[in-house]
C-alpha cells in the first residue's frame, strides 16, 4: 500500500510527462486534470498513512543506503509535498485556460510542467546528496524551458541568463557533493550526519558545506546573487511565474535547510550562519526597495520574491548554537513562511496575469481604472499582499511572529528590526499598485474580461494564505509527525 | 582591472579547493562503499561496477537523468519552429562524400552497438553508444544525407521519450510483481538492463541529435504579456 502511494507520488508525474509529450495541448489539458487529481489524492493519502503509523525511509530498487538511494518520508517532506500538490494544481488549472491552445509550442507546456512537478517531489523526499542534485537539475531545466516557451528574444535572453546562473549554482553544489563523498564515503545525508557527529572537527567537510551552500544560495536568488530572478520571473507567462516563485526557488532553499539542520551543528560555523542571516536581511530591504521602484507590474511581484526569500535565510542564524526550543520555533517560522509565501505569491502572479490580460499592458501606470472593471482580481492581489505585509491573521503574520520570538529568545534582537522594516516596505509596494489602479480617468475604454475561472483560482489561493494563520497549529503538526527508522 | 580581479578570485578559489582536498585526504572517515559495491556485484546482473551502479544500485538517479535529457530536448525543439529538423540547403549530391559516408556509417553503427554490449563487462553502455550514434547523425546531416524523418512530429517525440518510457515501464512492472520499485525480479536483471540500455541508446542519440539540429530560426513569436500582437 505504502509502496504504491510512493510510486503514485514519484512516478505518475514522470508518466504524465511522457504521455503529454505525445499528445497536443488540449488533450494534454484534460489528461493533466486527471493527473492532478491523482497527485493530490496520493499526497493526502500518504499524509494519512504517515499520521497513522510514522515517517519512514523508502529504499528504491530494494537497495538500502549507502549502496542504493533512500527517500526520507518525514513530516517536513510531507508538508512540502502537500503544498506542491495544492499550488501546482492551481497553477496548472489556471494555465490550461490562460495559455493559447492554438500556438504550436504550447504543446510542450504539459510535459515540462509534469517534469517540474516530478523534480519537486524528488527534492522534497530526497535524502541522498547526489539524488537531490539530479532533482534540482530536473527542476532547473524544466523551469528554464517553461520560461523560454514561445518567448521572443527578451524571453530567450532572460531564460539563458537563468540557465547560466542555475548551472553555476549546480556546479558549485556538485563540487561540494564530490568533496563530501570524498570525506565521508557515503552520499546518504543521514549517514553523513552520523559520521560528522562521531568525528568532530572535520574542516575540509566544513568548506565543502560552505561551497554547497553558496551554490544553493545562487539558485535560491539570495542577495547579492539575485540578478537572474526578476527578468526570468517577470517575463515568463503568469502561471509559469507563479510556479517559479512559489515552488521552484523553494527547492534549492529546502536542500540548503535540510543540509544545515542535519550537518550544521557539526560542520557549520557562527560566521556562516550570521553571514546567511545578514544577506537574507539585506535581501529583504533591497528587494522591497527595488519592488517599490519597478515600472512593470510583474517586476514588482518578482522583486517582492527576492525580499520574501530573504526572510527564509534567517533560519540559519536562528538555528545555530541555540536551544532546542528556539530552533523549533525558527524551523516552524521558516515552514510557515515558505507556505504562506508560496500561496500568496502564486495568487499574486496569477492575479497580475489577469490584470495584464485585462488592460493589455504590463505597466503599473496603465492599471488606471482597473479597479472598476476587474475588482475581483485586484482584490485577490490585495489579499495576497496582506499576507506579504504580514498582518494578522495571515500566514505571513504567524511566520514572522515565530521568527520574531525565536530571535528574541536567542538574544539576536537585531533580526526583529529586519522583520519590522520588511513588513512596512512590502506595504509600500502593495499600496503603490492600489494607488495606480484607483485612478479614475483612464485613457482605455475597453477592458477585456477574463473568464471567471481565471479569477477564481487566485482568489482561492489568496484566501488560503489569508486564513493560514488561523490553522497554523494543525498545519505545523504535519511537520512534527513522528519519524521511525525503516518502514 | 576586471580581468585581474577575476584572476585573483579564481586563484583564491583554486587555493581554497586544494586546501579542502588536502584536509579531506588527511582525515578520511567512513568510506567502505567500494567494498559494499563489490559484495553486491553478484546480485547486480552485470559484471562492470559502473554499469551496476548506474542501472541497478542507483537506477533511480539514472532514470531521472534521462528525464533531464528529455527535458533538454523538449526545450530545444520547442524553440525550433522548422517543418523539419533537416536543413534542405545542406543536402548535396557530392558523390564522393556519399561514397565515403557509405563506408563510415555502418562502421560507426557497429562501434555504437559494440559499446552498448561492452557496457556489461567494461566501460561503455548506453550513454557512450548513444553519443556515437548521435555523432553518426551529425555526420549524416553535415554530409547532406536526407533525414526527413527528423520532423518535430509524433515520431520524433516518440523517439525522444522511448528510452525513458521503457525504463519507467520496467520500474512499474517489476513493482507490480511485488518487489520494490526499480527492483529487478530475480534472474531477470541482465535481460532487463540490456532492454533498457538498447532503448536508452536510441533515445539518447535522438536527444543529442535533435539538440544539435534544433536552433531557433523562426521569428514568429508570441509577444510578451501586455504587448500588442
Amino acid at each position: 500500500m505504502m509502496s504504491w502511494l510512493m510510486a503514485g507520488l514519484l512516478f505518475t508525474p514522470l508518466a504524465w510527462a511522457v504521455v503529454s509529450l505525445l499528445v497536443g495541448f488540449r488533450t494534454g489539458r484534460w489528461l493533466s486534470w486527471v493527473g492532478m487529481v491523482l497527485q493530490v489524492g496520493a499526497s493526502v493519502a500518504l499524509w494519512f498513512a504517515v499520521a497513522r503509523e510514522s515517517g519512514f525511509y523508502y529504499a528504491l530498487g530494494g537497495w538500502q543506503a549507502p549502496l542504493g538511494i533512500e527517500l526520507q518520508v518525514d513530516g517536513l517532506a510531507l508538508t512540502f509535498v502537500l503544498l506542491t500538490a495544492a499550488v501546482a494544481s492551481a497553477c496548472g488549472l489556471h494555465a490550461g485556460v490562460y495559455l493559447d491552445p492554438d500556438k504550436p509550442w504550447q504543446r510542450y507546456f504539459w510535459p515540462l510542467f509534469w517534469f517540474l512537478w516530478a523534480g519537486l517531489n524528488a527534492v522534497w523526499l530526497g535524502a541522498d546528496l547526489f539524488n537531490l542534485y539530479v532533482g534540482l537539475e530536473l527542476i532547473t531545466l524544466s523551469a528554464v524551458g517553461l520560461v523560454a516557451l514561445g518567448g521572443d528574444a527578451g524571453a530567450l535572453r532572460a531564460s539563458l541568463r537563468y540557465l547560466l546562473a542555475a548551472l553555476v549554482g549546480s556546479m558549485a553544489y556538485l563540487l561540494g557533493v564530490a568533496l563530501m563523498y570524498g570525506q565521508f564515503g557515503t552520499l546518504s545525508l543521514a549517514g553523513m550526519s552520523h559520521l560528522a557527529q562521531e568525528y568532530p572537527g572535520l574542516e575540509g567537510a566544513g568548506l565543502a558545506m560552505a561551497l554547497m551552500m553558496t551554490g544553493l544560495a545562487l539558485k535560491t536568488a539570495l542577495f547579492p546573487l539575485h540578478g537572474w530572478l526578476p527578468p526570468a520571473h517577470g517575463i515568463a507567462r503568469s502561471p509559469v511565474s507563479a510556479l517559479l516563485s512559489a515552488l521552484v526557488v523553494k527547492a534549492s532553499f529546502f536542500i540548503a535547510a535540510r543540509l544545515w539542520l542535519e550537518l550544521g551543528p557539526n560542520l557549520g560555523t557562527l560566521a556562516l550562519a550570521q553571514l546567511a542571516g545578514v544577506l537574507g536581511a539585506l535581501a529583504v530591504l533591497w528587494g522591497s526597495w527595488l519592488a517599490c521602484l519597478q515600472p512593470q507590474l510583474k517586476q514588482v511581484v518578482a522583486y517582492s520574491s527576492v525580499a520574501q526569500i530573504g526572510y527564509l535565510f534567517l533560519l540559519f542564524p536562528l538555528t545555530w548554537g541555540v536551544t532546542e526550543a528556539v530552533s523549533q520555533q525558527a524551523q516552524q517560522g521558516m515552514t510557515l513562511q515558505v507556505i504562506s509565501h508560496a500561496l500568496a505569491k502564486a495568487a499574486m502572479f496569477l492575479a497580475a496575469g489577469n490584470l495584464i490580460l485585462s488592460t493589455g499592458s504590463n505597466r503599473v501606470s496603465d492599471l488606471a481604472g482597473v479597479s472598476r472593471f476587474l475588482p475581483f482580481s485586484l482584490f485577490s492581489f490585495g489579499l495576497a499582499g496582506v499576507s506579504l505585509m504580514s498582518l494578522p491573521p495571515t500566514g505571513g503574520f504567524a511566520a514572522k511572529w515565530l521568527l520574531l520570538q525565536a530571535s528574541l529568545n536567542s538574544g539576536q534582537w537585531w533580526w526583529t528590526l529586519v522583520l519590522l522594516a520588511g513588513g512596512l516596505l512590502s506595504a509600500a509596494y502593495v499600496f503603490r499598485i492600489y494607488r495606480a489602479s484607483f485612478v479614475e480617468h483612464s485613457e482605455l475604454d475597453q477592458f477585456y474580461h477574463p473568464p471567471r475561472r481565471l479569477e477564481a483560482i487566485p482568489m482561492m489561493l489568496a484566501l488560503m494564505s489569508l486564513g493560514l494563520g488561523l490553522v497554523a497549529e494543525p498545519l505545523l503538526s504535519v511537520m512534527a509527525l513522528p519519524f521511525g527508522e525503516g518502514g | 582591472m576586471r580581468l585581474a580581479a577575476v584572476l585573483v578570485l579564481c586563484a583564491v578559489f583554486a587555493m581554497a579547493l586544494v586546501g579542502t582536498v588536502w584536509q579531506i585526504a588527511g582525515q578520511p572517515v567512513g568510506g567502505t562503499l567500494p567494498e559494499t559495491v563489490a559484495d553486491a556485484m553478484a546480485d547486480s546482473g552485470v559484471d562492470h561496477p559502473v554499469t551496476a551502479v548506474l542501472l541497478n544500485f542507483r537506477s533511480y538517479d539514472t532514470l531521472l537523468e534521462i528525464g533531464v535529457l528529455v527535458i533538454a530536448a523538449i526545450a530545444g525543439i520547442s524553440m525550433a519552429r522548422l517543418p523539419s529538423l533537416e536543413d534542405p540547403e545542406l543536402r548535396t549530391h557530392d558523390s564522393l562524400l556519399h561514397a565515403l559516408q557509405r563506408w563510415f556509417l555502418p562502421l560507426m553503427w557497429l562501434v555504437a552497438g559494440y559499446l552498448l554490449w561492452a557496457g556489461a563487462v567494461q566501460p561503455g553502455g548506453a550513454f557512450q553508444a548513444g553519443a556515437v550514434l548521435a555523432g553518426t547523425g551529425v555526420l549524416m546531416r553535415l554530409g547532406g544525407m536526407p533525414m526527413n524523418f527528423l520532423q518535430p512530429r509524433l515520431l520524433l517525440r516518440v523517439g525522444l521519450a522511448l528510452g525513458f518510457a521503457v525504463f519507467l515501464l520496467v520500474a512499474v512492472v517489476s513493482a507490480a510483481g511485488g518487489d520494490a520499485f526499480l527492483a529487478y525480479p530475480e534472474g531477470m536483471a541482465k535481460p532487463l538492463i540490456l532492454l533498457i540500455e538498447i532503448f536508452l541508446t536510441l533515445s539518447i542519440a535522438m536527444v543529442l541529435l535533435s539538440l544539435f539540429v534544433a536552433a531557433p530560426v523562426n521569428d514568429a513569436r508570441e509577444p510578451a504579456e501586455g504587448e500588442s500582437e
